[in-house]
C-alpha cells in the first residue's frame, strides 16, 4: 500500500498543489491500485487510463504555470457508471443503454470537473442501480474487498469497494433506497445521502425520481464536506434542486458536538440481529463519550413507512422502465426484471396517496420523532454482513422478502428525504458494518461535525482481505 | 352506426399489465405484493386531508430546513 492510498482527496490535492507529488504520479498509483482492486472485487466497468493520464499531465502543467483551478486540481477519482459524460455512453450496469453518447455532462460530473478532479474509471453498480446487495446478473457480481465471499452492498458497489481499498479517496453514487449507505456500511467507509434535492440529478440515470438522491462515498468526512460544498446548489436542469443557500461545510467541520441529542428508537432497533444491536450500542457509547446526549425517540410505524416508500418507488421505477420492459424484456437480468414488473400492479390512486401523504408524514416525523432529539441513529444492515451466496435469490419468489430485509433500515428514510451520514462501526479485527445518523432537513453540516469527531476516535481504514 | 359487439364483450376485464410477458407465478406474487401495499394506502388515505398535495413534501423540507 502506498501512502497516497491512505490520503483524503483534500490532503492529496494539497500535496499535488504543493508539488510534493505530481498529478501523474498520483493518477498512475490510483490506476494501479484500482486494477488490483478490480481483480479481487470486479469493481471496474470501464478503465480510462490514457484519458486520465493525459488530464493529469495537463493538470501538472497548469499547476506549474500557476493556472490550475479548483479545490481538487489533479486529483484522480472514479464514479458509479450512471452519470452522463459528454461524448460517452454510461453502462447503467445494464445491457440496455442509451442509443447515443451524452450531449452534455451531468450536473455532478460537471461540478467535479470544475473542481479540477480527474476521472480514471466508471465503476460497478447494480443493474440500473436497482439492487441493494452488489449482485448484478448482467455484468457480474461485485465482491467485498474485506472478504470476497461477502456482499459489497449496492447499488453503488464499485464506489464503495474502490474507496475502501484505497484506490480512490471518494466517488459519486446515488441512493433511492439505500444505495450509498449499504455499500459504505458493507465496505467499512462513510457516505452522505444528502437531503432530497440538495444535489442536482440532471444527467444522472433515473431509477425512481421522487426518491433518487445523488451523493458521495468517501473514507474521510472532510472529503464529504468539501465535495458536497461544490456539488450542492440550484440547477436550472433539475427543478427539484434546492435553491437554499449552501453552507460552508468545511468551515463547520469542527463545530462543537457536546450536547447534541442523539435519538434511539429502541423498538425499531430491536428488530435487528443482536450483533447489529450491539454495534449500534457501541457507536452510541463512542458518541456519548464525545459529548452527545443520549435520548429516546420514536419513529412512525416502521412497516407503514416501508410500505409507503414502496408505493412511491415501485411504480416510479416501473414507469421509468415501461418502454424497455415491453420492448426488450429479455435484455434485463432476472432480478431487475422481476422487481420492475411489480410497479405495474400498483394502482395510480395508491401511488398518489403515498405521494400526497409524504408531506404530512415528514411533518409529523419532525414534530414527534425529532421533538427532543437533533439526530437519530439506526442500523443500516439488519444483519451481520451476508455472503453473496446467501442473497443470490435472482428473480425468484424470495426476491421481495430478501431485498426487503436488506433495505429494512434504509428505504423508509428515502420516503422522508432526510440527510443521512453513514459511519463504519469499529471492526475489532472482524468484518465491517455501519450505522446511519439521520438529521433534520438540510442538517448535513451538523452530521459532518459529528462524523468528524467520531473519526478522531475511529479513524478511517483501508480494506485488506481477511479472507480472499 | 351501431356496434355488433355486445356491451359485455366490449367491457370484458383485461388482466392487469397483460402487456408484460410474465409467468403466472410471478404475476401472482406481484399482485399479492401490490394488494399488501394497497391495504396501507387505504388506511393512510382515510387520514389524509383532501387538500394534501404531492408538493407538500418539498414545502416541508424547505420550511423546516436547518440553518
Amino acid at each position: 500500500m502506498t501512502d497516497l492510498a491512505a490520503l483524503s482527496a483534500r490532503a492529496l490535492a494539497r500535496a499535488i498543489r504543493d508539488k510534493k507529488v505530481s498529478s501523474v504520479e498520483a493518477t498512475k498509483a490510483s490506476i494501479q491500485r484500482l486494477q488490483a482492486c478490480h481483480e479481487l472485487t470486479n469493481c471496474i466497468i470501464t478503465l480510462e487510463a490514457d484519458e486520465a493520464l493525459a488530464a493529469a499531465k495537463a493538470a501538472d502543467a497548469a499547476i506549474a504555470k500557476g493556472t490550475a483551478k479548483g479545490p481538487l486540481a489533479g486529483v484522480p477519482l472514479a464514479h458509479k457508471d450512471m452519470f452522463d459524460r459528454k461524448g460517452k455512453i454510461a453502462s447503467w450496469g445494464a445491457n440496455i443503454r442509451a442509443d447515443k453518447p451524452a450531449g452534455a455532462d451531468s450536473a455532478a460530473i460537471a461540478r467535479f470537473k470544475a473542481a479540477g478532479a480527474l476521472q480514471i474509471a466508471a465503476l460497478h453498480l447494480a443493474e440500473f442501480a436497482y439492487g441493494p446487495t452488489g449482485h448484478n446478473y448482467v455484468l457480474g457480481h461485485a465482491r467485498n474487498p474485506w472478504d470476497t465471499t461477502r456482499i459489497t452492498g449496492g447499488s453503488s458497489a464499485g464506489t464503495g469497494v474502490a474507496v475502501a481499498y484505497g484506490a480512490i479517496p471518494a466517488g459519486l453514487g446515488s441512493d433511492t433506497g439505500g444505495s450509498l449507505r449499504l455499500p459504505a456500511a458493507c465496505c467499512g467507509v462513510t457516505s452522505i445521502k444528502p437531503t432530497w434535492g440538495r444535489i442536482s440529478r440532471a444527467g444522472a440515470m433515473p431509477l425512481a425520481p421522487a426518491l433518487d438522491t445523488v451523493g458521495l462515498i468517501a473514507r474521510h468526512i472532510e472529503d464529504l464536506a468539501l465535495m458536497l460544498g461544490f456539488l450542492a446548489g440550484p440547477d436550472p436542469r433539475d427543478p427539484a434542486a434546492s435553491t437554499l443557500p449552501v453552507p460552508d461545510y468545511l468551515a463547520r467541520l469542527d463545530d462543537p458536538v457536546k450536547g447534541v441529542r442523539i435519538g434511539i428508537d429502541a423498538a425499531v432497533i430491536a428488530e435487528a440481529h443482536p450483533e447489529v444491536q450491539r454495534m449500534v450500542e457501541e457507536v452510541v457509547g463512542i458518541l456519548t463519550k464525545l459529548g452527545l446526549a443520549r435520548a429516546d425517540c420514536r419513529f412512525a410505524d416502521w412497516q407503514t413507512l416501508d410500505h409507503l416508500v414502496q408505493l412511491v418507488q415501485l411504480p416510479d421505477a416501473s414507469a421509468a422502465h415501461a418502454a424497455f420492459l415491453r420492448s426488450r424484456p429479455n435484455d434485463y437480468g432476472p432480478q431487475v426484471r422481476a422487481r420492475a414488473e411489480v410497479g405495474h400492479f400498483i394502482s395510480a390512486v395508491d401511488h398518489l396517496t403515498a405521494l400526497r401523504a409524504r408531506g404530512m408524514v415528514l411533518e409529523s416525523t419532525l414534530r414527534d420523532t425529532f421533538k427532543a432529539v437533533d439526530v437519530a441513529i439506526l442500523p443500516i444492515l439488519a444483519d451481520p454482513l451476508p455472503t453473496i451466496a446467501e442473497l443470490d435469490v435472482s428473480g425468484g419468489p424470495k426476491v421481495q422478502a430478501a431485498m426487503g430485509r436488506v433495505v429494512k433500515y434504509t428505504r423508509p428514510i428515502n420516503y422522508l428525504g432526510l440527510p443521512t451520514l453513514t459511519l463504519p462501526v469499529p471492526r475489532h479485527g472482524g468484518l465491517p458494518n455501519g450505522i446511519q445518523l439521520i438529521g433534520k432537513p438540510f442538517a448535513e453540516a451538523q452530521l459532518f461535525a459529528i462524523g468528524q469527531a467520531y473519526q478522531r476516535e475511529v479513524p478511517p481504514e483501508i480494506a485488506w482481505p481477511l479472507k480472499a | 352506426m351501431t356496434s355488433s359487439k355486445t356491451p359485455q364483450a366490449a367491457t370484458a376485464p383485461e388482466e392487469t399489465a397483460a402487456y408484460l410477458d410474465m409467468p403466472p407465478e410471478r404475476r401472482a406474487l406481484a399482485k399479492a405484493h401490490a394488494a399488501l401495499l394497497s391495504k396501507t394506502a387505504g388506511r393512510i388515505a382515510l387520514e389524509l386531508p383532501m387538500s394534501a398535495d404531492v408538493d407538500d413534501f418539498r414545502r416541508v423540507l424547505a420550511e423546516r430546513a436547518m440553518p
